[in-house]
C-alpha cells in the first residue's frame, strides 16, 4: 500500500508541472495586463513600465516560469500583485471556509443521495421511486442560482427560519450546504439507484436470499458495498470539485471561499495568485483521486492496490 | 468494526469542523445598538466587494473611497450634498496667489489621529503627497498631485523631495504648482488624497494597509477579509459631537439580489436598489428612498483613429440614430435623464440640464447620411465583460440597424478591455464615466487630451490646445466659455462621443435611519447619520 501511494505521488509530479506550465502559458497569452489592472486608468506609460520591471514581468518568460517553479518547490507561491500578501496565506485563509462548505454539502448530498437511491432501487417502480427520480432530475436540471434565490426567499425572507446570507454561525451554513448539495445529491441518488439495480440482480444476491438471509442483511451486507464502488468514484470527483470552491454559491451567500478568490484573482490578472490557486487545485484533485482509489480497497477486498 | 469506527469518526469530524468554523461570533452581536433617545446606533451596511486593505492610495475602487471617507479626512471636502468645497482638516479655505500657482494652507490645530496621541502637522501632508508620488510605491492616484511643481522629477526618481511643497511651520504650508491648474482644490477633496500620519505609517510598515489610523469620524474595530468590516466611532474626532453613529457594520455581500433580500429582512439598514426593483420598493411605503444627483454620463464612444469610424458622417449618423429618450426610459426609467452634453449638468462650467450641443434623435437624417456613405460594411464595438450583450448594447444595435447600420458587438473580458483601452485599441464602446472631481477637465481632458485618451483616438489639435489652455485658466468665466466651445466641437463637429443619459443615485434605507448624505460624487457621508 505505501509503495502504491508513493508511486502515485511521484507520478503526480509531471501532472503538477504540466498544469503549472499550461496555466503560465495561458496567463501570458490571454489579453489583459496585470499592471494596468493594478495601477488604474490614470497611470502614465512610464510608471506602468517601471512597475512591470519591479514585478519582473519584463524578464523572459522562461525566467519567470523558472522562478515560479523554483519558489513553488520550496513552498513559496510568491506574493499577490494586488494585495502584496503571500499567495499561500491568501489561499489558506479561504480554503477552510470552502472545505466546510464542501464537506457540509457533501454530507447532505451523500446521506440523502445514497438513501434515496437505495430505497428507489429496492422499491423499483413504486410511487417513491418515480417521485424521487423526477425530483432528482429536477435537482440536476435546476440552475444553482435559481435554487439559491428560491431557498433564500422561502426559508430566509418569508419563513425567517434561516439567515439569508453570511458566514458567522452554523445556521448560516445550512442553506448554502443544502443548495450546493441538491445537484450533488440528485446525481448520487440516480447513480446509486442504477448500480444498485445491477447488483441486486447478481447471482450472489440470489444466493444470499436463497440461503434465507434477512432482506436487510442482503441489502446492507452484500449489495450495498458492491454497489457503492462506482458511486464512490462519482463522490470523490465531485468532492474534489467542491473543494476548489463554488463560485456561484459563495457569491450568492456571501461566503468568503476559494471560488470567489479565484475569480477575483483572474479578473485582476493577479498572476501569482492565479498560478498558486491552480497549482493548489491540482494538488487537491490529485490527492482526491488517490483517496478514492485507496477507498476501493476498503470497500472491496478483491481490489488490490499494486 | 474498524471501518464502522472510521465512518463514525469521519462523520464526527465533518460535523465538528462545520460547528467549530461557524461558532465565531461576529462583532455585530457585540456592538450594542445605541438607538433610543440619543442619536446613535450601529448602521448595518454592505459593500459589494472586499477592499483588500485600507490603503486608499492603493485603490480607486468605490468601496475603498466609501471606507476612506469614514476612516480618513482630506484637506477639503464638499459641503453637505453640494459641489461647494469647504475646509475639512484646514482652518480656512486656502489662499491662492493671483497667478494661480501658489496655494497657502493652514491646518486646524489639535487634530488627533485615531490613536488619540499623534497630532496632525504639515509634515504629514508632505509625507502623504510624496508617498502617493513615490516611484517605488503603489500610489494609484498620482494624477491628483501631478500638477505640483517638481512632481514629475520626483515620480521619475530624479528628486528626493517634492520641490513644490514648502513648509512654513507645523500648521502652515504652501503648495506651488508647475502651471496654474484650476481644478486643483477639487483634487484635494478626493478620498485618495486622504492625509496620513508620517509617524504612524512608518511605524506600521507593511501592516499599514490592514491597520489604518486616520483622522476620520470612524476607526477600524475589526476586519474579517471577504466577510465583514466593523468601524466604531472615533472618540477623538475633531468635530465635537460627531459622528452620531456608534459604529458601522459593513458586510461583504457581492450579490445585489441577496443584499436586497437582507435589506427587506431588516438585517441591512441601507441598500442600493436594483433598477427593476425601484418602483416596488418605493411603492411599498416601508422604506425611505433617497434620491440624489450623481456625476455621471453614459455614452457611446467611437475611436477616431480606427479607419472604420473615421468618417464624421458615419459618427453623426450614429449620434442621430440613437433614441436616447427611449433608451434611458427602458434602462433606468425615472432614474435617468437624457444627456445633451458630455459633462454632467450641475458641474460648474457645464451646460445646464436639458441644454447642450449633442445631436437630437433624427432617424431620417441618419438614414440620409448612411445612404450618402454607401456601403460601410460591418461596424465593430466592444462590451466590457458580461455573459451576454447588455440591454443597452442590444438596444443601440437595434437602433443603428433601423437606419441601416450593422453593428457587431464583441464581449471582451474586463482585464483585456482595460489593456486595449490603455493602448487605444477599442474600436467603439458603450460605457459610462463617473467623475472623480466635479470639473469639466475630469471628463474632457481624460477622454480627449493628447495623453490618457480612454481609446477615443481623438486628434483635433485645436481642441487639444484649448483643453490645455482651459485647465490652466484661472478666470472661471473664461474657463466656462472655453469648455462650452470645446464640447461643441467634440459633440457637433467631430462627433467623437455620443452622450446618452445621466442617472441619479438611489439608496433605500430603513425608516429609522436618518441623516445620510448622498453626495453627487457617489460617496455616501455617514458623519451626520443616526438611527432612531
Amino acid at each position: 500500500m505505501t509503495g502504491y501511494i508513493l508511486r502515485r505521488l511521484i507520478f503526480s509530479v509531471p501532472v503538477l508541472f504540466g498544469v503549472s506550465l499550461i496555466t503560465f502559458i495561458l496567463l501570458n497569452v490571454v489579453p489583459g495586463d496585470p499592471v494596468v489592472e493594478m495601477m488604474g486608468k490614470h497611470t502614465d506609460p512610464v510608471t506602468l513600465e517601471k512597475v512591470r520591471d519591479q514585478l519582473g514581468l519584463n524578464d523572459p518568460l522562461y525566467v519567470q516560469f523558472g522562478r515560479f517553479l523554483w519558489n513553488a518547490i520550496r513552498g513559496d507561491l510568491g506574493k499577490s500583485f494586488k494585495t502584496g500578501q503571500p499567495v499561500t496565506k491568501m489561499i489558506m485563509d479561504t480554503f477552510p471556509t470552502t472545505v466546510k462548505l464542501a464537506l457540509s454539502s457533501a454530507f447532505v448530498a451523500v446521506v440523502t443521495g445514497i438513501a434515496v437511491g437505495i430505497i428507489s432501487a429496492v422499491k423499483q417502480y413504486s410511487f417513491f421511486d418515480h417521485a424521487s427520480m423526477i425530483l432528482a432530475l429536477a435537482g440536476i436540471s435546476a440552475p444553482i442560482f435559481w435554487v439559491a434565490v428560491v431557498a433564500q426567499l422561502v426559508f430566509g425572507l418569508h419563513l425567517k427560519w434561516l439567515p439569508i446570507s453570511g458566514y458567522s454561525s452554523p445556521k448560516h451554513m445550512i442553506l448554502p450546504a443544502v443548495v450546493l448539495g441538491v445537484r450533488f445529491a440528485a446525481s448520487i441518488a440516480r447513480y446509486t439507484r442504477s448500480t444498485f439495480l445491477d447488483v441486486i440482480r447478481q447471482d450472489y444476491i440470489k444466493t444470499a436470499r436463497a440461503k434465507g438471509l434477512a432482506e436487510r442483511a442482503v441489502i446492507f451486507g452484500h449489495a450495498l458495498k458492491n454497489a457503492l464502488i462506482p458511486v464512490v468514484t462519482v463522490i470523490g470527483m465531485q468532492i474534489s470539485g467542491l473543494l476548489t470552491g463554488s463560485l456561484l454559491t459563495e457569491t450568492i451567500f456571501a461566503i468568503p471561499g476559494l471560488g470567489r478568490l479565484s475569480i477575483w484573482a483572474l479578473s485582476n490578472r493577479d498572476f501569482p495568485l492565479v498560478q498558486g490557486i491552480v497549482l493548489f487545485t491540482a494538488v487537491v484533485f490529485v490527492i482526491g483521486n488517490l483517496l478514492v482509489d485507496i477507498s476501493y480497497a476498503f470497500l472491496d477486498p478483491r481490489v488490490r492496490l499494486q | 468494526m474498524k471501518r464502522r469506527v472510521l465512518a463514525v469518526l469521519l462523520v464526527l469530524s465533518i460535523v465538528a469542523s462545520v460547528l467549530s468554523g461557524c461558532s465565531r461570533q461576529t462583532d455585530q452581536a457585540k456592538l450594542q445598538d445605541g438607538s433610543g433617545d440619543k442619536k446613535g446606533g450601529v448602521l448595518n451596511d454592505y459593500l459589494e466587494s472586499d477592499p483588500n486593505g485600507f490603503d486608499v492610495q492603493e485603490s480607486t475602487l468605490l468601496v475603498m473611497y466609501t471606507l476612506a471617507r469614514q476612516l480618513y479626512s482630506t484637506l477639503l471636502r464638499y459641503k453637505g450634498n453640494t459641489l461647494e468645497l469647504e475646509p475639512e482638516l484646514l482652518a480656512k479655505m486656502p489662499e491662492i496667489s493671483p497667478d494661480g500657482k501658489t496655494y497657502t494652507f493652514e491646518l486646524k490645530k489639535g487634530i488627533k489621529f485615531h490613536d488619540g496621541i499623534t497630532e496632525l502637522v504639515a509634515d504629514d501632508v508632505k509625507f502623504t503627497i510624496e508617498r502617493m508620488l513615490d516611484p517605488k510605491g503603489k500610489g494609484m492616484s498620482k494624477w491628483l498631485f501631478e500638477p505640483i511643481l517638481g512632481a514629475k522629477a520626483f515620480m521619475e526618481g530624479k528628486a528626493s523631495t517634492l520641490e513644490g511643497f514648502k513648509k512654513i511651520d507645523d500648521y502652515r504650508f504652501q503648495i506651488i504648482l508647475e502651471k496654474p491648474y484650476a481644478p486643483f482644490l477639487h483634487n484635494l477633496a478626493v478620498p485618495a488624497a486622504s492625509i496620513y500620519s508620517e509617524k504612524l505609517v512608518k511605524a506600521a510598515g507593511d501592516n499599514w494597509r490592514l491597520n489604518p489610523i486616520g483622522t476620520g469620524p470612524f476607526k477600524l474595530k475589526s476586519y474579517v477579509p471577504n466577510t465583514e468590516i466593523v468601524l466604531e466611532k472615533n472618540p477623538h474626532y475633531f468635530e465635537p459631537g460627531l459622528p452620531y453613529l456608534d459604529g458601522i457594520h459593513y458586510r461583504i455581500v457581492p450579490d445585489a439580489t441577496t443584499a436586497l433580500m437582507e435589506f427587506e429582512n431588516g438585517t441591512l439598514d441601507v441598500c442600493l436598489i436594483p433598477v427593476n426593483e425601484y418602483q416596488r420598493i418605493k411603492d411599498s411605503g416601508k422604506y425611505e428612498v433617497l434620491e440624489g444627483v450623481a456625476l455621471n454620463t453614459y455614452y457611446f464612444i467611437m475611436n477616431l483613429s480606427d479607419p472604420m469610424w473615421s468618417d464624421v458622417r458615419l459618427r453623426k449618423a450614429v449620434a442621430m440614430a440613437i433614441d436616447k429618450e427611449k433608451l434611458v426610459e427602458a434602462l433606468y426609467g425615472p432614474r435617468g435623464t437624457v444627456a445633451k452634453s458630455f459633462v454632467t449638468p450641475g458641474i460648474p462650467g457645464a451646460y445646464e440640464s436639458g441644454t447642450g450641443p449633442a445631436y437630437d434623435y433624427n432617424p431620417e437624417e441618419a438614414k440620409r447620411l448612411v445612404k450618402e456613405l454607401g456601403n460601410v460594411g460591418k461596424l465593430q464595438a466592444w462590451q466590457r465583460g458580461g455573459e451576454r450583450l447588455s440591454d443597452a448594447n442590444v438596444a443601440i444595435q437595434a437602433m443603428l440597424k433601423e437606419v441601416g447600420l450593422d453593428l457587431e458587438i464583441n464581449i471582451v473580458e474586463s482585464a483585456a478591455f482595460s489593456e486595449a483601452r490603455s493602448k487605444g485599441k477599442i474600436p467603439a464602446a458603450y460605457g459610462n464615466w463617473w467623475a472623480d472631481i466635479p470639473d469639466p477637465d475630469n471628463y474632457l481632458y481624460t477622454f480627449f487630451a493628447r495623453t490618457n485618451q480612454m481609446s477615443s483616438g481623438y486628434n483635433n489639435e485645436k481642441v487639444q490646445d484649448m483643453l490645455e489652455q482651459a485647465r490652466n485658466e484661472v478666470d472661471s468665466e473664461k474657463r466656462k466659455e472655453l469648455y462650452r466651445k470645446i464640447e461643441e466641437i467634440i459633440l457637433r463637429e467631430d462627433v467623437a462621443v455620443v452622450p446618452l443619459f445621466h442617472i441619479k443615485s438611489l439608496l433605500a434605507t430603513q425608516k429609522n435611519v436618518k441623516g445620510i448624505i448622498l453626495h453627487p460624487t457617489g460617496i455616501n457621508i455617514y458623519t451626520y447619520a443616526y438611527k432612531e
